[in-house]
């Protein structure tokens, strides 16, 4: 494949890039994330991860039940901080540690 | 808010393991971030091949509706365009309906949320004009856009000739598949007769090389064999195979198994379709890639199976039903695909001893 091609699409990281870092050592799409960002923009690797395991086993001849998914965190999709900020008192939640920030003339204490 | 019953996804399976519950008595909750029921149902409408034997014939739309309808008669509670963010350390279910975030306590969950179809990489995939298969039939059936008027399909699955088929009914000018493989992937020989007659080329043994444009698609090059074509096109349609959701499984903590004929990484579950987090349950295209058919007996055999733990059937009835769908998942599967249905017997028998363990903390 062409060396310019976009694989992870969100961070714009190129074939070229991944390639690197997997000739440096790396062999997990982690180890990837970690020092290209390849996965890190908003799609959270939904995208990318399948077009990397098959460059890692391109390159590495690592077989694919070798090569681990990407770590998947919270949370699942994007979410607005608001929201995520709900005011539900029933449990603890960012919101609950927001409302413990008094607002004091337009400045936060 | 509590529940008996979450089922995660409303397509195909989620809404079988449905109907299936809640006409025990079971208190079934349903969420899925769309607003509709039946999932890509919705973007079907081609006739579905190879239903289960309580099913006529029909559109994927149809059987959308058929399966909404089958649930009227139950008080189920659905959380549509409502998404699952995470999971509370109590194990209660973080649901966001776009507001707020509140918390959902199952006593079983059912995840049921299909599959993701993969991308396809070449020079300039990411111009505007690019878009899967399912992206491209979304456009034409549920938002009534013509995606482009001049297109190429890259793939030769029974979904890409479906795609390519939708395509040319609504004014679309299909130029060609090209297919990497050395043969057409679909198995369905009256539809790739149909293709055909249409007088559709298929590349094999080809990619594309590039595509060219400024702000969107305007030409690619196709690679065959030792010659390059290259042809005008605004509308590439990609078909890169699909892969089982798993996002919601790994924040549970499932272990996962490989199967290539599966769509790759399919989470461990056993005869059951319990994964080894014993309260979770799975069904449909998560459980392995396969045709609407099976991903209903799979909807069926999980719902049957989450009746029988929390007691809401004897383990006589469960039994005699289960048997009827395993033997109906057989022939629907073989009969689709053989090999699909012989990865689903390995994945399930390495549940009791899963091949990698830890394979996960990188």
């Amino acid at each position: 494949m062409d060396k310019s091609t976009i694989i992870c699409r969100c961070e714009e990281i190129s074939y070229e890039e991944i390639e690197e870092v997997l000739t440096n050592g790396a062999t997990t799409f982690d180890d990837i994330k970690r020092l290209t960002r390849c996965g890190m923009g908003p799609c959270q690797s939904k995208i990318c991860h399948s077009l990397v395991a098959s460059m890692i086993h391109e390159k590495t001849n690592t077989p694919y039940f070798q090569i681990p998914l990407p770590r998947m965190r919270m949370p699942l999709s994007p979410i607005k901080l608001e929201t995520l900020a709900t005011n539900s008192t029933s449990f603890s939640s960012v919101k609950s540690v927001m409302d413990e920030v008094e607002l004091e003339d337009g400045k936060v204490r | 808010m509590e529940t008996d019953i979450l089922i995660i996804g409303a397509g195909p399976a989620g809404l079988a393991a449905a109907f299936e519950m809640a006409s025990k008595g079971l208190d079934v909750t349903i969420v899925d971030e769309s607003i509709t029921m039946g999932g890509q149902l919705n973007q079907q409408t081609q006739v579905i091949p190879s239903l289960p034997s309580s099913f006529q014939s029909m559109r994927g739309f149809e059987l959308a509706a058929h399966l909404t309808k089958q649930l009227e008669e139950y008080d189920i509670r659905y959380l549509l365009g409502h998404r699952v963010i995470g999971f509370y350390k109590d194990g209660s279910v973080g649901i966001t309906d776009e507001q707020d975030v509140f918390a959902v306590k199952a006593k079983k969950i059912i995840v049921a949320t299909g599959a993701a179809e993969n991308a396809v990489a070449f020079p300039k995939w990411t111009l505007p004009g690019v878009m899967t298969i399912g992206a491209a039939q979304t456009m034409i059936n549920r938002d009534f856009v013509q995606p482009g008027k001049e297109a190429v399909i890259v793939g030769s699955s029974d979904f890409a000739l479906d795609a390519a088929l939708q395509l040319s009914e609504v004014g679309v000018h299909v130029k060609g598949f090209i297919e990497k493989n050395a043969g057409i992937l679909s198995r369905d020989l009256e539809k790739i007769e149909q293709v055909k007659k249409m007088g559709i080329p298929i590349y094999l043994d080809s990619f594309i090389k590039e595509a060219r444009g400024m702000g969107a698609v305007e030409e690619i090059e196709i690679e065959i064999g030792t010659r390059v074509l290259t042809e005008k096109v605004d509308l590439v349609c990609v078909d890169g195979g699909r892969s089982p959701i798993l996002d919601i499984f790994y924040q549970l903590g499932c272990s996962f198994g490989y199967q290539k004929e599966l769509g790759g990484w399919v989470p461990q579950y056993n005869h059951q379709f319990q994964t080894d987090r014993q309260d979770i349950f799975l069904a449909g295209n998560a459980a392995g890639i396969s045709t609407q058919g099976v991903l209903l007996v799979t909807g069926m055999l999980a719902g049957i199976n989450v009746c029988e733990a929390v007691g809401a059937i004897t383990k006589t009835i469960a039994d005699e039903e289960k048997d009827f769908l395993w033997k109906e998942l057989e022939i629907l599967e073989t009969k689709y695909n053989p090999n699909i249905w012989e990865a689903r017997n390995r994945h399930m028998e390495n549940f009791a001893h899963p091949v990698i363990k830890e394979q996960f903390l990188s």
